[in-house]
């Protein structure tokens, strides 16, 4: 497909005819990457061995026994983990350039490894006995301190779900040992708080100019679970009056972000939560008004195409010249 | 024939394929900008996100406006709420032709996409709800294909080129299937003669200049060609076919169908390769995962923790010694997810030494002369 359109920038005299010759060599000896194929076919191998394996010992668990198989995946955690520190890239407070090629992967087996290894101390032998919060504590702390080191966002998002759960655990137990049922409401305050401490931490980080570009990591986990706490707290826990400014603020603080930094996913997800928490005040708050179904399908009708405007000419309200 | 304004489609082909050149460094800052600025598209094309997010509220703008629309006209009986539903459909074609695409200028933006979807489906709601209950189904694939068809083309519609090529392969299943004694034999053999015919048409088309618009649709088509191909002749697809549709415990001619189960996936890998035809290569990738799959649901020849494991291996191995092996041995195929950077220095080499051969700068005629003799020759290596 490319000569005309060659023919067509040597007319308008853009290019020279040596470009054109060189773009012409150049579709023409284009090399044929077989990347993907093959690096899909290597992973597809490792985790079909993985779940081979996985299924057998778990078959000969007996003639095997426990304290093999964790020394097993501890020396399988342990080695990966080695390696990713010594071929570790140097330490910088920006991105640091790109490590060899299966470095993450290595790094993030290393990191699961761990988890299972735990994991499997804990179910045989009850190390952490019913202190689960430790047993969260404990991977947050080692993947936190990973993900910044070896400044990597697969790691740190690890640890981002270890403190989500760590903190979770802590507030839930004896919550849940009283009264033998989940009380929602200290879920979702701890939701929003956390929420609120992920947000922080990218524009502290950014002050500091230290690994400014694990931002959007943090960001993407604040705005789900912070606009979600907030939805459950309006629906789930009926706290409409603390709720419902709480996901505007949010929504508002989301819109603001994407307007300075020009992030349209921020700026959709925003529309879309807000757009959820205000239809859900309209249907509960009129419905002791018993309004004619027409209304609701009106209130869509009109409150859509505002949205759909909203969207589209948000183009040319998003800063430009953002990074 | 095309909704969109052909002028801003050809600029964006040209920008867009400059700015791959770009970014290879064959084309300099300068000269980008001049592309820039010669070839404009107005569109209004949002980012990925704002395009879910638009088409998301589109939805539920649409599907409240037609029951807005219901309860205004009243309408109670069956024929009346077809008609409507056929009329709203006009009306959101209409929207999408005069305000969308004319006005708004709109192109891939969440807003076009799901207007069409939206009309095309009510349109063909409530056409089919007219019709009989016992009626046919191919008599449903028959209505459904010329508006499929003319809005795959008119507006350039990946999705609803898919859905074209499924439902002509429908039809044509359908049709052979009330051919009475033959259908069990011309079933198979229909299915791979039309995705045959498909795949090459598709082939044909994206090489055509007249049709580059519709390249992207033709990429679609030439997929699906190549997956329904292989369907229509393995061996699991063919039986299950056989016990559904004519109660019968085992298929005719089956070593002829079990060798299209493994050959054809091997076929699609090597001619790829040859080729350079991503697309086979990958369909194949996937056809012998669907052979594999195959031959374990007759043949239960080992556990399947074995299964895996072997497998896993091989995989693991075959994968593993090819990349060693590419690494190694630089060429025609490459490991380099982006293997065109040792090209453009060859290239730079080869310009420099003929420029200094020459002494003067290669003029028009040269390029001929030079692209064409010099490296014609090129293709692909034995290697594989």
């Amino acid at each position: 497909m490319h000569p005309p359109i060659l023919q067509n920038l040597l007319q308008q005299e853009i290019i020279t005819p040596e470009d054109a010759a060189k773009i012409d060599i150049f579709e023409a000896k284009k090399p044929f990457s077989l990347h993907w194929e093959l690096k899909s076919l290597l992973y597809l191998g490792v985790i079909l061995l993985n779940i081979g394996l996985g299924f057998l010992i778990y078959q000969n668990i007996d003639s095997i026994g426990h304290i093999a198989l964790i020394a097993l995946i501890g020396v399988i955690s342990a080695v990966c983990l080695i390696y990713a520190i010594r071929h570790r890239p140097p330490f910088s407070a920006g991105a640091s350039e790109s490590p060899p090629p299966y470095y993450d992967y290595i790094l993030l087996l290393g990191c699961l490894t761990f988890l299972i290894m735990e994991g499997y101390w804990q179910f045989q032998y009850q190390i952490f006995g019913t202190r689960y919060g430790l047993a969260t504590f404990i991977p947050m702390v080692l993947f936190f301190g990973l993900g910044y080191w070896l400044d990597n966002r697969g790691v740190l998002s690890l640890g981002i779900t270890a403190l989500a759960s760590w903190v979770g655990i802590t507030v839930t137990p004896q919550e849940l040992l009283s009264k033998n049922d989940f009380n929602s409401a200290t879920i979702v305050q701890t939701g929003v708080l956390l929420a609120a401490l992920l947000t922080l931490v990218p524009f502290v980080s950014e002050r500091l100019n230290f690994k400014k570009h694990f931002s959007l990591t943090y960001l993407n986990f604040a705005v789900h679970i912070g606009m979600i706490s907030c939805l459950a707290g309006m629906m789930a826990l009926d706290l409409e009056v603390l709720y419902f400014p709480l996901l505007c603020g949010a929504v508002g603080f989301y819109l603001w972000y994407a307007r300075t930094r020009g992030s349209f996913y921020f700026l959709t997800v925003a529309v879309v939560y807000g757009y959820i928490g205000i239809t859900y005040m309209l249907i509960t708050h009129t419905d002791s008004l018993n309004l004619d179904f027409m209304f609701y399908l009106l209130y869509f009708v009109l409150s859509c195409t505002g949205v759909i405007f909203f969207l589209i000419n948000y183009k040319r309200f998003i800063k430009n010249d953002a990074p | 024939m095309i909704a969109y304004n052909s002028t801003w489609l050809d600029a964006l082909l040209t920008r867009d394929t400059a700015h791959k050149w770009h970014h290879k460094g064959l084309l300099s800052d300068e000269q980008w900008k001049q592309v820039q600025e010669r070839y404009q598209a107005p569109f209004y094309t949002p980012n990925v996100f704002v395009r879910i997010g638009l088409a998301f509220f589109c939805m539920i703008l649409l599907s409240a406006a037609i029951g807005l629309f219901m309860l205004f006209t009243g309408a109670d009986s069956d024929g009346g709420i077809a008609a409507l539903s056929i009329f709203f459909g006009l009306l959101s074609l209409a929207a999408l032709e005069l305000w969308a695409i004319g006005s708004a200028r709109h192109f891939g933006s969440g807003v076009d996409d799901m207007l069409l979807y939206f009309a095309i489906s009510v349109i063909l709601t409530g056409l089919c709800s007219q019709l009989p209950y016992n009626t046919d189904t191919l008599v449903y694939y028959c209505i459904a294909l010329p508006f499929l068809l003319a809005a795959s083309i008119r507006y350039l519609d990946r999705l609803l080129a898919a859905a074209t090529f499924i439902c002509m392969l429908m039809i044509l299943l359908l049709a052979v299937n009330n051919i009475p004694r033959l259908a069990l034999y011309l079933l198979p053999f229909s299915g791979m003669l039309f995705s045959a015919g498909a795949y090459f048409f598709a082939q044909k088309g994206q090489l055509r200049y007249a049709w580059r618009h519709w390249h992207r649709q033709l990429v679609v088509v030439e997929m699906l060609a190549l997956a329904t191909f292989y369907m229509s002749g393995n061996y699991w697809i063919v039986q299950q076919a056989g016990a559904e549709l004519f109660q019968l415990e085992q298929v005719p001619m089956a070593d002829f169908f079990w060798l299209f189960t493994f050959i054809v996936p091997v076929a699609y890998i090597l001619i790829g390769l040859f080729k350079k035809d991503r697309l086979m290569m990958d369909i194949g990738l996937g056809c012998i995962a669907a052979a594999v799959f195959t031959f374990r649901y007759f043949f239960h020849v080992m556990p399947l923790e074995w299964a895996a494991v072997i497998g896993g291996a091989v995989l693991f191995a075959t994968a593993y010694f090819s990349i060693q092996y590419l690494r190694k041995h630089e060429g025609t195929y490459t490991y380099a997810a982006d293997g065109d950077i040792t090209l453009l220095q060859e290239i730079e080499e080869q310009l420099i030494e003929q420029t200094i051969a020459s002494q003067n700068p290669p003029t028009t005629g040269d390029k001929n002369t030079f692209g064409g003799g010099e490296f014609g020759g090129g293709g692909a290596g034995g290697e594989f």
